[in-house]
Formats: C-alpha cells, structure tokens, sequence
C-alpha cells in the first residue's frame, strides 16, 4: 500500500477538525436538555390555547348531563406505565447496544412494533378497571391528541435524530425508531391531558400519530443518518 | 480507536496501519478499480474521523469500518449515475477548435495529436467519474478547489485527491505517446 495514499488520508483528516467523545458528550447532554425544554414548552402552550392551561384533566362532558371523571390514581398508573415504555423505547433508539453498527433489524423492527402496542394495551387494560373513561365521547374524535402529540414530539424527533449523528446499517429503521420513541415520550403528557379512553379515539389520536411520527422518523433518517461520501 | 476517540490525534496513524491494508483488499475485491478504491478508503477514513467522539468503548473497529466502506460505495455508484448527467461534453467544442487549426498544422502532427488526444479521452473515459468530474472542474473550467468542493458535495483533500490521480493517470498517457508532459 502507498505511502502517498496514507498521507493523503491522514493530510484529510488533518484537515477537518471532529469532536472527541468528551464534546459530544456535552453536546448530547445539551441537545437532551432542549429536547426535554421544547416538548414540555409545546404541551404548555398547546394546553393554554386548549383548555385554559390545565395540563392535567381528570374529565368533562360528554353529552348533555353525562360527565365522565377519571380517578387520580389512574391517571398515575396510565402515565407511569406510559413514562417506563417511552423510557424503554428511547433507550432503544439512541443507544446502539455493543456495536457501532447499532441495533440488529429484528430489535428495531419489534421496537417500531410493540412500543404503540404496549402503550395502546396499557392504557386500555388500566382504564377498563375504571370503566368511565371507556365511554364514547363523540365531540372527541382524537385530532386534537393527534396535533399535540405531533407538536410535543417535534422537536425531541429532531434532537434524538442529532444525537444518533449516523447509523451505518439499517439508517431509515433507526430513524422509524426515534420517531416512534419520541411519540411515545408526547404519549405521557397527553395521558395527563386526555381523558378520554375509548378505544377509537385512543386509535386516532393517541396511535396513529406514532404511526406517523414513525413514518417521518424513518424519512429523516434514510435522508440524515445514511453515511454518505461528501 | 480508544485513544483516538478520547482527543489523542496520533493514535490515528496507528489505527490506519491497523485497519487499512483489509479494508483496501476488501475495496480492491468490490470495486475492481485501484483508483476507485483508494478514494473509497479515503472516504471511509474521514467517516471513522468524523465520528470518533460517539465510538462505544470496546466495540470492534473491523466490521464498523467495513459498513462505512460498503455504504460509501453504494453511495458513490448513486453519485455516478447522478453526476453522469451533470458532467459538460467538451468533446464536441474541442474537435470545433481543432478542425480551425488545420490550416496551420501538418497533416502528420495533426494526425499525431488527433492520436493522442484519443487515448487521452479513452482514459478519461476510463477513470472513475468522480475523478473524471473533479478533473474536468479543476483543470479544464479553472474552478476553484473550494468552488468544485462545493459543487461536488465533498471536501477539498478530496477533490485535491481526484484530481491529482487523474492528472497522474493522464501524465501517464502522455508519457507512453511521448507528448508534451
């Protein structure tokens, strides 16, 4: 091998500066602490245009004399299990476990899968206990979950995508993972906020923006995380 | 890659003695083109460089190394085909220019540089587009390093690189014609 091309090589990297790991730990930690401000900050100003900035609603009504009430207790429980599952889903998404190849293709794709089942399932299963959440509330058909989801999860979307810099192997995959992590972090406080439990409006507005955000997630990586020659 | 990820610049002379002779075989073995797989490898090195500060402490450096490779090598033969369509014919303008010469010249030396200037073209044609490209930017537009950087989506060692190793292949031509060199 020439000794010409390894100057060549190292005269390149010479030439560009990179952050060492002590630098992107600072960044990363940086980066976390806006992602955290910018969803707790959209959930804020979502819930003062919305419900007068109540950001914790234990019910309402749903037909003329017909109020439904949910227990403190469930909404502690449904927002306990939903903060372990997005905690979980986030773990998955931005760590790469051993390797610098990241995660296997089975672990994401049963990521991608199982974090709305398992958000979707938990909150059906603590709410049945309950009984009024469960009821149908046709003023609420879930768009309005769907925007603040959408809203509470963008920027964290674009900071975990900054935190994970580049994925080698399976880049849109990755990227379908830290959209559905992100919308399953926007999942606890729209548990805090929406009272409502019955499953088509739990479909629409709780479930199909993770569907969503995976989708994005999975463009934006393909298009940020791919190694490409520059 | 440890020390190197933790800020020590000289570690990466070690991991390159390390690394490279696999990595070029395996590039050699893919591409079927030295040139091609010396700018690869090139590219792969700026990636491992680039990301240095998120390397996990212990993973192997082999595999990592090799993914990069492969990506950037799908990545280029993307980049072809897209830069094909970019790439300016001069081919045309420049039998334009010679045929207003001939007045001038003889009919041997006109032969002989019209022999040459084919071979020329056929290693032009021959060499891989991005150094092709980078060539043609450089050399014959008189575009700047940075300029052609910018154009090519790519740094300036790199398009310094692409266009020294098309010029060394087509001084190589013109040494075998016995041309002007």
């Amino acid at each position: 091998m020439s000794a010409d091309l390894k100057a060549w090589v190292l005269e390149s990297v010479a030439a560009e500066a990179s952050p060492t790991r002590a630098a992107v730990r600072r960044r990363n930690i940086l980066v976390g602490l806006l992602a955290v401000a910018s969803g707790l900050a959209a959930f804020v100003v979502f819930a003062m245009f919305t419900s007068q900035g109540q950001l914790v609603r234990l019910g309402g009504e749903i037909a003329p004399q017909h109020d439904v009430e949910r227990s403190v207790w469930l909404v502690g429980m449904t927002a306990g299990g939903a903060l372990a599952i997005a905690l979980t889903a986030t773990w998955l998404a931005l760590s790469r476990g051993r390797s610098m190849l990241g995660r296997p293709r089975t672990w994401l794709v049963g990521a991608i899968a199982l974090t709305p089942l398992a958000l979707f399932a938990w909150k059906v299963v603590c709410s049945l206990g309950f009984g009024d959440p469960m009821a149908q509330w046709p003023a609420r058909p879930g768009l309005r979950c769907l925007s603040l989801t959408m809203l509470v999860a963008a920027g964290p979307l674009l900071a975990f995508l900054a935190v994970r810099r580049s994925a080698p192997a399976h880049p849109a995959l990755n990227g379908a993972v830290i959209g559905v992590a992100c919308g399953a972090c926007a999942w606890v406080p729209l548990d805090l906020w929406c009272p409502v439990a019955s499953v088509p409006h739990l479909l629409l507005g709780h479930v199909l923006p993770l569907g969503i955000l995976g989708g994005l997630g999975a463009l934006l990586g393909q298009a940020l995380l791919s190694v490409r020659s520059r | 890659m440890e020390r190197y990820s933790n800020g020590d610049n000289a570690a990466f002379a070690e991991l390159y003695d390390a690394i490279a002779p696999r990595l070029i075989g395996y590039l050699r073995k893919a591409t079927r083109d030295d040139v091609a797989a010396e700018d690869l490898m090139q590219q792969t090195f700026l990636q491992i460089h680039r990301a240095r500060g998120t390397f996990i402490p212990g993973a192997p450096v082999m595999p990592w190394a090799l993914a990069v490779a492969k990506r950037l090598m799908i990545d280029s033969a993307r980049r072809r085909n897209v830069e094909l369509g970019f790439l300016v014919d001069t081919s045309v303008e420049d039998d334009r220019i010679a045929g207003g010469q001939t007045d001038a010249a003889s009919t041997a030396d006109l032969l002989d540089a019209h022999r040459v200037e084919h071979r020329v073209q056929q290693r032009l044609d021959a060499m891989p587009e991005s150094h092709r490209t980078a060539y043609r930017l450089v050399k014959e537009e008189g575009m700047s390093l940075k300029r052609a950087a910018e154009l090519l989506g790519t740094t300036i060692p790199a398009v310094k690189l692409r266009t020294h190793r098309a010029y060394r292949a087509l001084r190589a031509v013109l040494r075998e014609e016995g041309g002007p060199l």
